[in-house]
């Protein structure tokens, strides 16, 4: 075997799927930069207004229209990946190619409490657990919120999150702000975990999103906070939320043209501003569910436009934001357990780069640590199959088929216990158990298991604290910002 | 008789051009118009109403009726006296200051026009000073805001506080919607109805000026 060669042997070790043809790529792109060119946007910021008239847009009033090879000289100038590190300044994520990575979503309006099962308001302590539960997960590989603190200064909900996060794991954060004064207070506090803003911009453990209000409407803090953290060296995705039959035409390819133009403005803006500055194209695509009028993310037409998106990010060449691990239904049953599965599945088999939204239960409306243990199990499985199937001599293993010969068995040879740890999986929530070894273990279900297992991380993970000197700079940090707050409140009063 | 069986068929089936086609026929017969209303229009409606909330009809499709109706109704309004022309009322509507979410509430509004509805719409990032004037200005029934960001809901009391403040509350019936905002909280800032959705938002709407027609 070893000596034979075998021509145009094609080795496929990451099992992929494509939904569009490059040509159809090539089609959805087109798309997009006929529609900044002929349509154009609409953008409520003076600096960008000025920004792109001066690099050769037309515009009148707030409506710009966007040459094509400006466009395509904005998708060349940026880098087609981008790093990421963590805390500690090791790289965590080289967001690019098809390297995906999954981490939970920001903002929901709920909470599930993993504790008492009530759907609440989410609290800043709730930010700390998800932070301390993404930190204990191996497959989870950044943080985000998933839940607005309401028990805040509520203008600083941001804030707090983000300092709530940064205390209690060590992975990257991926964050958003109100506007761009929020902006600045976590950049300042991720900048003082890192020593300085420059040591923060070499190696960038923070990643900053904010979104454009489809259709090709683009708010003065959207575009002015993706400007300002590119300034700073912050890497930014610019990401739209598109309901294909509301914001966008009820077609897939219509919608996949809108979600494009939408990303694609605020990344020229972007580069004309700092060329070369990271930038992560997004978009959080699916339906608009025609009955009960909610964006789906579990439908089938959701996660058919997220690795669509995927795939022209790939034909132009910049990293994007995925989304997957996210669920319509509102309780952890079955639905919600086939909806995760299929988009981590599916957005793994694209190629998403930053899969985010995990433990996104009710359309997003309520942030759950619960479902993102469980994506964290689901994870673990998609890997597995993503690893594929290792064919060398040593794995295809003739000699030991030979050894052992008909009627014999593997169980002790030095080549199964060279390889089964790593060849195969391990659940730690799916059940395997023999059924009287299930009943002498409480008979319990997934939901019950994944309750326990939740709640033991939260109860016992630590992540290595921060220095001293960096809480207490953390705390002026937020301090000062409460002032600033305080003090325009009661202006307005 | 059968003219308007499929007068009602073409309101069900969104088909602006024939429902008209029908209408203009059936008044040439010498229909009345107030029998093409209530025996063929409306009862088209209550059909898309009742398969909508069965789930057999869908949002673009109850929207599609609606205009089928208005347009309907466009013909007949010249020869109904005012009384017979159904005019639920006017309604002031706006997402509020600091809060740029715009499809929801421009579903409500959409659905409160399908429902015989005026609808003033005063667009996003709505200050509490401008739904105050435009109260002043449209005199409308009912004012409906709209929030999506627990951050920006407070702006609903700020806006009721307002009305307060400025002899306008009484006036007129605030209604309160979006992901965010909830019966306990609509009660807390002492608005006067909550809907969790539009189609429920038109019927709350609906409610409100029958009571206040009749009290
Ligand atoms: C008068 O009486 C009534 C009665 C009923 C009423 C009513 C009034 N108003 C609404 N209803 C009800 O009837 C409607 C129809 O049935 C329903 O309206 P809905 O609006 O609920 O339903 C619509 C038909 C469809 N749904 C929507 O349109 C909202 C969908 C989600 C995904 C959403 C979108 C699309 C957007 N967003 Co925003 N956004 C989210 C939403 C998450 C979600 N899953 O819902 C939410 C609301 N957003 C959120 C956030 C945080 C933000 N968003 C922001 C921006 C945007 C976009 C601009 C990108 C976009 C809006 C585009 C547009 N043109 O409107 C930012 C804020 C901008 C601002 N200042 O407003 C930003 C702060 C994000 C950021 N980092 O910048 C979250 C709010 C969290 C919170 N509790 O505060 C959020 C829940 C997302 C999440 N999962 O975390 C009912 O609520």
């Amino acid at each position: 075997m070893g000596n034979m060669v075998c021509p145009n042997f094609k080795v496929c070790v990451t099992p992929q799927f494509e939904v569009l043809t490059q040509d159809q790529r090539q089609q959805i792109y087109f798309g997009a930069l006929e529609i900044l060119a002929r349509t154009g946007a609409q953008i409520h910021d003076e600096r960008t207004l000025e920004l792109l008239q001066q690099n050769g847009c037309q515009v009148e009033g707030t409506r710009v229209y966007f040459p094509r090879a400006l466009v395509e000289w904005a998708v060349a100038a940026a880098p087609s990946y981008v790093t990421i590190y963590d805390r500690n300044g090791r790289p965590a994520m080289y967001l690019g190619g098809n390297n995906v990575y999954f981490g939970p979503g920001p903002t929901n309006t709920f909470h599930l409490d993993p504790f008492t099962g009530e759907r609440r308001k989410p609290l800043k302590t709730d930010k700390a657990d998800v932070a301390r539960v993404v930190d204990a997960l191996p497959n989870i590989d950044y943080a985000m919120d998933l839940g607005t603190p309401s028990d805040v200064t509520s203008t600083l909900a941001d804030v707090h999150a983000f300092d709530a996060m940064v205390r209690n794991t060590e992975k990257p954060i991926v964050h958003w702000g109100f506007d761009v004064e929020q902006y600045e207070d976590i950049i300042k506090m991720a900048a003082a975990v890192k020593g300085g803003l420059e040591q923060l911009a070499r190696r960038p453990f923070i990643v900053l999103y904010s979104e454009s209000s489809p259709p090709l409407v683009h708010s003065k803090e959207a575009i002015a906070k993706a400007l300002y953290a590119a300034e700073m060296g912050i890497p930014v995705i610019y990401t739209p939320c598109v309901m294909a039959g509301a914001t966008a035409p009820a077609t897939m390819a219509g919608t996949l043209a809108i979600t494009v133009a939408e990303s694609l403005a605020g990344l020229t803006a972007v580069q004309l501003l700092k060329k070369g500055a990271p930038f992560i194209m997004g978009g959080v695509i699916s339906i608009m569910d025609m009955s009960s009028t909610i964006l789906s993310y579990g439908a089938p037409e959701f996660n058919l436009l997220q690795a669509a998106l995927a795939e022209v990010a790939h034909h132009i060449g910049l990293p994007v934001f995925g989304t997957g691990g996210c669920i319509d239904s509102k309780v952890l049953d079955a639905q919600a357990a086939a909806e995760a599965a299929q988009s981590i599945l599916l957005s793994a088999l694209s190629g998403a780069n930053l899969v985010h939204d995990c433990g996104y239960m009710e359309f997003g409306s309520t942030g759950s640590v619960e479902l993102l243990v469980l994506d964290d199990e689901i994870i673990g499985y998609v890997k597995r199959i993503m690893r594929g199937i290792n064919i060398d001599d040593e794995s295809l293993a003739l000699e030991v088929i030979d050894r052992v010969g008909p009627g014999g068995h593997f169980l002790g040879e030095d080549h199964t216990m060279a390889h089964f740890r790593t060849e195969t999986w391990f659940p730690t929530l799916c059940d395997r158990r023999r059924y009287d070894d299930w009943v002498a273990h409480g008979s319990t279900s997934l939901e019950q298991r994944l309750k326990e297992k939740t709640q033991a991380i939260i109860r016992g993970h630590q992540p290595r604290p921060l220095p001293d000197h960096v809480l207490a700079r953390l705390d002026e940090i937020v301090s000062a910002a409460e002032e600033r707050e305080a003090a325009k409140a009661k202006k307005r009063r | 008789m059968s003219n308007f069986e499929s007068l009602s068929k073409a309101v069900i089936a969104g088909n602006v051009g024939q429902a008209a086609e029908i209408t203009k026929n059936a008044l040439d017969l010498g229909a009345r118009p107030m029998d093409i209303l209530n025996l063929g229009l409306l009862p088209g409606m209550a059909v898309v109403g009742d398969r909508f909330k069965k789930g057999d009809m869908f949002v673009p499709e109850v929207l599609m009726a609606a205009r089928v109706m208005q347009s309907c109704m466009e013909i007949l309004k010249p020869m109904l006296v005012d009384e017979e022309v159904p005019s639920a009322g006017t309604v002031v509507i706006g997402t509020v200051k600091g809060d740029l979410h715009d499809i929801g509430k421009n579903l409500v509004a959409m659905m409160l026009e399908s429902a015989g509805f005026r609808v003033v719409n005063l667009g996003v990032d709505v200050p509490p000073e401008k739904f105050a004037s435009a109260i002043r200005e449209h005199k409308p029934h009912i004012l409906g805001m709209s929030a999506l960001l627990t951050t920006t809901m407070l702006r609903m009391k700020d806006t009721i506080e307002l009305l307060e403040e400025e002899g306008l509350r009484d006036k007129v019936k605030v209604i309160v919607g979006g992901a965010p905002v909830t019966r306990d909280f609509s009660e807390e800032i002492r608005a006067d109805g909550y809907a969790p959705d539009a189609a429920s938002a038109a019927e709350l709407a609906k409610q409100i000026v029958g009571f206040s027609v009749s009290s």
